[in-house]
């Protein structure tokens, strides 16, 4: 009987420290995306009330500046009522955010937390974050379309001219570095930049790119335009209520989140310098990954109090126009370099 | 060219964002903190009723036609106010011949009906209503600074 049980405690507790169920459970999957959210939505409001000499979230919880807010307006999500409005396509109402916010967290899945510890170890996996990465704009369609208002349906087609204007340049951009370090595999690609160094001073083009990429992607500010809150309520999100509304604004900091996680591998030396107590455990480095990817977030949510909006002819003007450019030119730099390489 | 100008003028701003990130607010905690008001503040009005003349030239000078007189059990005339119209422009105080009519600094009275806000000429002599503040406020005063613009101090 003794045995049964250590057997079953072990057999568990392997189970759980399995990358395949860790990954995605625990870190950096939904429990550290989660405390990340709750983090960094505070993070935001706090910072562009301080750059506009205010308080900020300050009530719920005095001795921390407010770091509580979040847990309470997630409390208020959770027990307010989700009304349906007759419209809506019912069925498409209510699965596609849900669906929408489970394809949000899927890209994190891939990215691995250090070299030995990755749920998904696979030759292309830089593509297949990008692919899964790409399923965020059509079902953010579907959750415009069905809530048949016209705010959403307006929000949500600002969103499918963005979506069309930045995915190229995305792509282009990560492509850069999978050329500049001869790989699509993730790991690979940290293990060379321990070698040679951060992908983002050998090819700043490309790193500044996915950089915008994220901030346009995201709808964080100057870009926020798929939501813009004081022209078209909140875009695709506009007949939500409750907790449906909840997950609609959680979503695109998750995005941020994974996308940060793919620019911190590509760009910042992934989960590199492994130094003393971080080679104890395998999952120990992903701190330091953690770390990097928060910065992206911190200062794409910081940007909120630094610009206004831009106009959407604006916004597809500079990706069609600069980033695309940019981005192009950024592969070019990647096989300069490795033909100086081979020819050095 | 123009790329690299827009450049700079990003990081221009961004740099900017980054200034104002140490905490100066300007905003006060109310009531936690409360201004003290300086004097000749035009906040909510004293009436004295001894000091009344009847002569309704209040009435007539409120541009927001907040004061009515009210015909007492003598037959003289008593201004009663409404605060719901009230602009706290202070010219019935100034126009008043012996000074029955006084600005406060008081300001900050919340009220749970629009009617009680409505003051008879009775209610009106009894005194300026007092704020309420959950706890003990701090009184501050607001000083103009050179650098910062607004500056508070503790009294
Ligand atoms: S302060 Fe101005 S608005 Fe208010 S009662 Fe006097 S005259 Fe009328
Ligand atoms: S102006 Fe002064 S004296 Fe005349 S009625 Fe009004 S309060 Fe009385």
């Amino acid at each position: 009987m003794y045995d049964l049980i250590n057997y079953l405690w072990e057999t568990g507790l392997n189970l759980l420290f399995s990358p395949e169920i860790f990954e995605p459970l625990v870190f950096p999957g939904l429990i550290a995306a989660f405390s990340l959210l709750i983090v960094v939505i505070w993070l935001e409001r706090k910072i562009a009330a301080i750059i506009q000499m205010r308080y900020g979230p300050y009530y719920i919880s005095r001795h921390t500046e407010g770091a509580l807010q979040l847990v309470a307006d997630l409390l208020r999500f959770l027990f307010s009522e989700v009304i349906i409005p007759k419209s809506v396509d019912k069925i498409a109402y209510v699965l596609a955010p849900i669906i929408l916010f489970a394809f949000t967290f899927l890209p994190i899945v891939v990215i691995p937390v250090s070299k030995d510890f990755a749920a998904i170890d696979h030759e292309y996996s830089l593509l297949i974050a990008l692919a899964l990465m790409t399923l965020y704009s059509s079902f953010l369609l579907i959750v415009s379309w069905a809530s048949n208002n016209k705010f959403s349906f307006i929000g949500g087609l600002r969103e499918g001219f963005l979506s069309l204007s930045y995915e190229i340049p995305l792509i282009i951009s990560a492509l850069s570095a999978a050329v500049l370090f001869d790989s699509f595999n993730l790991i690979e690609i940290v293990e060379k930049q321990a070698a040679m160094g951060w992908g983002i001073f050998y090819n700043p083009l490309a790193a500044i790119v996915f950089l915008v990429v994220i901030i346009y992607s995201t709808s964080r500010y100057p870009y926020e335009i798929a939501e813009a809150e004081s022209e078209i309520v909140i875009g695709p999100f506009t007949e939500y209520t409750g907790i449906l509304f909840g997950l609609g604004m959680g979503i695109s900091y998750i995005k941020l989140y994974s996308m940060s996680l793919l620019y911190a591998v590509l760009f910042l030396g992934g989960w590199e310098p492994v130094v003393w107590p971080l080679n104890l455990h395998p999952v120990l480095p992903g701190i330091i990954l953690f770390i990097k990817a928060f910065i992206i977030v911190a200062f794409s949510v910081f940007l909120r109090a630094v610009y206004p909006r831009y106009r959407i002819d604006q916004a597809l003007r500079i990706a069609w126009w600069k980033l695309f450019t940019l981005a192009f030119l950024s592969l070019l730099f990647s096989y300069g370099i490795k033909i100086i390489e081979v020819m050095g | 060219m123009g790329l690299l100008t827009n450049l700079v003028d990003h990081l221009k701003a961004i740099g900017t964002g980054l200034k104002y990130l140490i905490p100066r607010r300007l905003t006060l905690m109310y009531p936690e903190y409360v201004e003290k008001l300086p004097e000749g503040y035009r906040g909510y009005l004293r009436y004295d009723n001894e000091k009344c003349i009847h002569c309704s030239l209040c009435a007539r000078i409120c541009p927001a036609n907040a004061i009515k007189m009210y015909r007492g059990g003598d037959k003289k005339l008593r201004p009663g106010i409404n605060y719901t119209r009230c602009i706290f422009c202070g010219f019935c105080a100034d126009i008043c011949p012996t000074g029955a009519l006084e600005y406060t600094t008081i300001q900050d009275i919340a009220y749970e009906k629009l009617e009680d806000q409505v003051y008879p000429p009775e209610k009106f002599a009894k005194g300026v209503p007092q704020p309420v503040y959950p706890e003990k406020p701090i009184f501050i005063i607001a000083k103009v600074d050179e650098e910062r613009g607004l500056k508070y101090d503790r009294v």
